[in-house]
């Protein structure tokens, strides 16, 4: 059975891994300076393409700026946020998820009512809200993507937590003389541990799409920054003229996303797989 | 066959029926017949295949399995080869089912009213009658306001009440025959009774054929004509109820009877059968007789070979020896827990009541009252049996005592001394009692291996690896478990293992009290008799008392000197165990008493004639 | 039910949502005042006294401390009065009525979408559980999922709208059909109007964002409902349906679909309030002037009012939604309904 989710986990994982090699590697891997404006070459076709040359393998952009070396720089606040965003909101999402649902009662109801009300933003426009109150900048994009999307965190974390306090483990646990900390590290953690690694990389395809969503509106990092939503917003200024300024970022946008998921979905069954075999086993 | 040669022709008769999941065997060449107007039983424990044989009539057979060889017959018809939409037809008209939980098995969404609408348009009847008809079929089952019933909800009926509802679904077409899996296996006792005399009565009025799948001995021998006896997917012992109950031939069914607790006579030590019952995949290894592994009977001949069903006195079993009874082993030394142990009080209970709370944000109403001023005190090393029905409030008292729930009102004393909440009384409390939860599995983490499991207690304590591993295998080999079982988790071990572990657990640290909630409710009757003497062996290992929750007087019984009966969260009969089961006092204990079908299956059995006068 | 209880528990549930927007606008007044920059600094001309620039400031209130001026924008706002924007000069309740309608079509429009044919395919895959069908269905679904709305807005675009011409995708509607403004709903206008070929239109229009908008909901309203299909079907009391003679087709619709449509209506729920988020860019890529555009302008420009009362509007909308999911549970469950 340890095939199971075994082709998914590989293939989301080599792909994040690529990008991140990408990321860590831009300055040597990159052609041009993403930020050098050729203003001689604005606009011009990716190389396959008749009017094509090879010194912008991707062409470029309405400013003459190299689409793959944007690309590959692109891929370096990708992997930052992709990477610290989902540690961010797995950390404060689920150590409230555990401390409401173990505690329960008010504790509970007081947390939950404010991820509640915190749910009533739809999650744009929250983002945007904090951003606007916050200063542009890669720090801020990722406390305001850590502060919308913790919520999605604790909601699914506390019902994976109220599921597993209705078993006897928990109380076991207590009756021998286990201290608060001990069971919610020792009994709970591990319970929901597989969720969350599940949610962990679902999270870094959201990182990269707010991200790309808030650069689109134009309140994300610094502008010398490239990033790929920048580029899909400044290539949907030109998309009659040069589509490919927007198709590449895009794809790389998805290529993400699919790929954090892929691995999401294959964690997901090979736990539950882990967790059937279990239960098959003899009665 | 004798039952053949009657003037009655059989209407279900299989013969030689295997079923195959791939190379196993699932059920392996079964006969048994079952005549117009009789109620044949199929007695089996769990994982013996006895529900199989219901899906193999249904054909709802799951995916990968299928009937590879013999014959199964209803009337005239090849069940086994006949079209799937012809036998689809039969269902709901011709042969319909009572399912095992009456609760689960009604659309939550729909009213009982709808259920019945939906099969009467199924069955051809014209929408200006279905009412009525579904008023009278109600009243039938004697449910007493059908009307009203008939808006209802199944979440707003009782356990009891969706199985009458359930019963007149089945009859209402009138079929020849009726297939009841398990019917009360999710009822209280007393609603047992009602059940199994309401299916009995309704049995005669029609005149169908009943097939009666159950694990209880004693339910079989007072309704069934003839028994059939399933271990391991063969059927091992039949013939008619009377034969096979006062002579039984197989080593299992005598096992069986003597791992029974009983609720009146003389205290016998119970007999265990070792082991359990084989999974699927067990089946290849199984390649002669597939109970040898457990039989103290068995040879090498027995191994090597299947055996046949063989023609014994009166009846048929399948086992190669004809004084199989004579070899049942029965356990040593085990040995009730004596009377008079009052060494002095260990735990008080002083009028404690319990109200939980439906709380929303600003207000607290006041929800269910679980427990009414119980007054209760448990001696040093003395073993007291809690029994009740389920919302007696048993199990609240129970994690009351533990300290699991806080008492709304009153107080708990230990040594004499009150125990409150700061975290030394709690340590005081935790060093003295223990509890032992109802299902293994769910008390057990799924993630942790026994050596940390049964030393749970010492974990506090920094201890080292070395040490604390002998302390686990001590406390395996009292609990009778192998040590090489140190190692695994949860999910390796079987049900009767798991329960073990639980209590190995529990006596990490030498408690002078346990609380065994429920522990063997979730067990088959051979393990739960092992369960049973590892507790009367505990106490003399041990010298602990025990606080058994349970819901089965016989188990109490076994157990325990005293007894406390409980209803609706109070106590209503509290005495020396043989007294009040002799004689007891309170209309609700005599009710419970009675409800049980008796051990002996020529005594009668009160809920049955019951509905014998009504009718 | 009884009339008085639904009535107290409606009333209940308006002070819950009215508790909750002022929890909400108390949290978006705090964070915009943590503004690094002068939401005023484009108003005050650059030859401005320090007097003068003062005088401006204080004709806002942003002279005063947070909390005054939080009470005295709550004292407006139960009036009715959001204030006025600092760039469009007009009232913000003018703006945000003007800009809403469109908003709520593009949203509902791509919800409905969403579920129906999320629905049906759910169904129909569930249908085909174990053929290749179903492995097609799920693999399509999960690429679907995997493509945030707004990329699917500009693939739309590029496809559709550039590279096949197929379908408009600039504005609500063709600039030469005028119509004129009764509820604000575009859709019901041109027929109020009696305008069928401005209705062709303007649905034209809308195809390509609201399928943008629908894409994924889709995907998982499909991937939810299948799975609840599963998991009820492993019910009991659907194999004793089984057992009675009821018919495959009678089990899926009288059955488990009511059942298993429990989920699904929490998820639609809790969509709910990223569809209204997902409007914010499709509007942006279609040039639609809803909420979502004017949310753009707002804060290019740092128009405090006009964020903050864009916000609350969002907010009421999505715990408006979350009451009528709840109240859907009531019809699909009885239990609750009993309560």
């Amino acid at each position: 059975m340890s095939s199971r989710g075994q082709a998914r986990i590989l293939i989301g994982g080599g792909i994040l891994a690529f990008i991140v090699c990408v990321a860590v590697l831009a300055p040597w891997l990159a052609p041009h300076n993403p930020n050098d404006q050729d203003l001689l070459q604005m606009l011009a076709p990716p190389a396959w393409s008749p009017d094509g040359d090879w010194s912008h393998p991707l062409g470029t952009d309405n400013l003459g700026r190299d689409v793959l070396s944007r690309l590959i720089y692109g891929a370096r606040v990708a992997a930052i946020v992709g990477t610290i965003v989902p540690i961010g909101t797995c950390l404060l999402g689920s150590s409230i998820a555990i401390v409401a649902g173990y505690y329960g009662g008010y504790v509970d109801k007081t947390l939950s009512r404010i991820v509640d009300i915190w749910m009533s933003f739809p999650a744009v426009v929250l983002s945007l809200v904090l951003m606007v109150g916050l200063s542009p900048g890669l720090r801020s994009v990722i406390l305001a993507t850590v502060l919308v999307d913790w919520t999605r965190f604790c909601r699914i974390t506390r019902g994976a937590i109220l599921g597993l306090m209705k078993l006897e483990y928990i109380s076991a646990a207590r009756i021998t003389g286990a201290s608060h900390v001990s069971i919610m590290l020792r009994d709970l953690v591990p319970g929901v541990l597989p969720l969350i690694i599940t949610l962990l990389c679902v999270e870094i395809g959201v990182a990269v799409v707010v991200e790309s969503i808030l650069s689109f509106v134009g309140v994300s990092v610094e502008p010398h920054i490239p990033t790929w939503g920048v580029m899909i917003a400044d290539g949907l200024a030109s998309v009659f003229q040069a589509p490919w300024c927007l198709v590449f970022p895009m794809l790389a946008v998805i290529l993400t996303v699919m790929a954090a998921n892929m691995m999401g979905d294959g964690l997901r069954i090979r736990f539950d797989a882990r967790i059937v075999d279990r239960t098959r086993a003899p009665a | 066959m004798t039952d053949e040669a009657g003037d009655r022709i059989p209407l279900l008769r299989a013969a030689g029926l295997t079923v195959r999941m791939g190379d196993i065997e699932v059920l392996r060449d079964i006969d048994f017949s079952l005549r117009r107007g009789d109620i044949l039983g199929i007695i089996g424990e769990s994982g013996a295949g006895k529900s199989m044989i219901g899906r193999v009539i249904a054909d709802q057979l799951p995916d990968g399995f299928s009937v590879t060889s013999g014959m199964l017959r209803f009337g005239a018809l090849d069940l086994i080869g006949m079209p799937p939409k012809d036998h689809r037809r039969l269902l709901g008209r011709e042969i319909a089912f009572i399912p095992q939980e009456p609760m689960m098995a009604l659309n939550p969404s729909m009213t009982i009213g709808s259920h019945f609408e939906e099969h009467l348009a199924h069955l051809g009847h014209t929408p200006s009658t279905m009412r009525r008809k579904t008023i009278e079929a109600l009243s039938d089952v004697r449910i007493a306001a059908p009307e009203h019933v008939y808006d209802q909800y199944p979440f707003q009926l009782s356990g009891g009440m969706c199985q009458r509802v359930l019963i007149a679904l089945a009859f209402i077409s009138n079929p020849d025959l009726v297939i009841a899996d398990e019917p009360t296996a999710s009822l209280d006792v007393t609603s047992q009774g009602h059940i199994i005399g309401l299916l009995r009565r309704m049995q005669q009025k029609h005149g169908t054929a009943v097939l009666f799948i159950t694990h209880q001995l004693a339910l079989a021998g007072q309704i069934c004509t003839e028994v059939a006896v399933l271990y391991a997917g063969e059927v091992v012992e039949r013939g008619a109820t009377k034969a096979v109950f006062t002579a039984p031939q197989h080593p299992y069914t005598i096992a069986l009877k003597a791992a029974a607790p009983l609720l009146d006579g003389e205290w016998t030590p119970l007999a265990s059968l070792r082991g359990h019952m084989p999974g699927l995949k067990e089946y290849r290894t199984l390649d002669g007789c597939r109970f040898a592994p457990r039989c103290a009977t068995a040879s090498d001949a027995c191994r090597q070979a299947t055996v046949p069903l063989r023609q014994k006195s009166d009846h048929l079993a399948r086992c190669l020896y004809d004084d199989a009874e004579a070899r049942v082993e029965f356990p040593e030394g085990a040995a009730r827990a004596s009377l008079g142990q009052s060494k002095g009080e260990l735990l008080r209970l002083d009028s404690v009541s319990k109200t939980f709370f439906r709380s929303g944000w600003f207000s607290r109403k006041p929800g269910v009252n679980a427990l009414r001023n119980v007054s209760l005190e448990i001696a040093a090393g003395e073993f007291v049996g809690i029994v009740g029905e389920s919302g007696s409030g048993k199990s609240t008292l129970g994690r009351l005592a533990m300290g699991l729930e806080d008492a709304t009102n009153g107080t708990i004393l230990l040594d004499g001394k009150p125990l409150g909440r700061s975290e030394d009384e709690w340590e005081r409390r935790i060093a003295a009692i223990q509890l032992v939860f109802q299902d293994p599995r769910a008390a057990l983490n799924p993630r942790r291996r026994v050596v940390d499991l049964a030393t749970q207690a010492i974990q506090p304590r920094m201890m080292r690896a070395d040490a604390r591993r002998a302390r686990a295998e001590t406390l395996l080999r009292s609990t009778g478990l192998p040590t090489d079982m140190l190692d695994k988790v949860s999910a390796e071990m079987s049900g009767g293992q798991r329960q073990r572990v639980s209590i190995a657990r529990a006596l990490c640290n030498a408690p002078r009290l346990l609380i065994a909630d429920e522990v063997t409710s979730g067990l088959d009757v051979s393990v739960q008799a092992q369960i049973l003497n590892l507790l009367l062996n505990i106490r003399k290992e041990y010298g602990i008392a025990l606080m058994m929750i349970s819901h089965d007087l016989a188990v109490v019984r076994y157990l325990c000197s005293r007894v406390v009966v409980m209803w609706k969260g109070e106590i209503v009969e509290t005495g020396l165990t043989e007294e009040v089961f002799r004689n007891p006092q309170h209309r609700y204990t005599r009710e419970l008493i009675s409800a049980i079908p008796p051990d002996d299956m020529n005594q009668p059995w009160l809920p049955l004639l019951e509905f014998a006068k009504a009718s | 039910m009884d009339a008085g209880k639904f009535l107290a528990g409606a009333g209940l549930r308006i002070a819950t949502i009215a508790g909750q927007l002022l929890v909400v606008s108390i949290v978006i007044f705090v964070v915009l005042r943590l503004i690094p920059t002068d939401p005023l600094a484009m108003m005050i001309p650059a030859n401005a006294t320090r007097d003068e620039a003062e005088s401006i400031r204080a004709a806002f209130g942003f002279n005063r401390p947070i909390y005054e001026q939080y009470l005295m924008w709550l004292g407006h706002a139960l009036q009715g009065d959001l204030g006025n924007g600092i760039q469009a000069r007009e009232p913000v309740t003018r703006l945000i009525k003007t800009a809403l309608p469109l908003t709520l079509e593009l949203a509902f429009l791509g919800l409905l979408t969403g579920v129906v044919l999320g629905a049906l395919l759910g169904i129909l895959t569930f249908r085909a559980r174990g053929t290749r069908l179903e492995r097609v269905g799920e693999a399509v679904a999960s690429l679907a999922q995997s493509i945030p709305e707004f990329l699917w807005g500009i693939a739309f675009v590029l496809i559709f709208g550039l590279a096949l011409s197929l379908l408009p995708f600039i504005g609500p509607m063709n600039s030469a059909y005028i119509v004129p403004r009764q509820t604000g709903f575009l859709i019901i206008d041109t027929l109020l109007a009696g305008r069928l070929d401005a209705f062709a239109d303007h649905l034209k229009h809308m195809i390509m964002p609201v399928a943008a908008l629908a894409m994924m909901k889709i995907a998982m309203v499909m991937r939810v409902l299948r799975s609840s299909l599963v998991e009820v079907y492993l019910d009991e009391y659907v194999n004793a349906a089984r057992l009675r003679g009821v018919s495959e087709t009678a089990i899926l619709f009288r059955h488990a679909l009511r059942n298993a449509a429990i989920p699904t209506v929490t998820l639609i729920g809790v969509q709910a309030a990223q569809t209204f988020g997902g409007t914010l860019l499709i509007e942006a890529i279609y040039s639609l002037p809803g909420l979502g555009n004017l949310m753009i302008v707002a804060i290019r420009t740092n128009d405090l009012p006009l964020i903050q009362g864009i916000c609350l509007t969002y907010c009421a909308i999505v715990l408006l939604v979350n009451s009528l999911v709840d109240l859907s549970y009531f019809w699909l469950n009885p239990r609750l309904r009993r309560q």
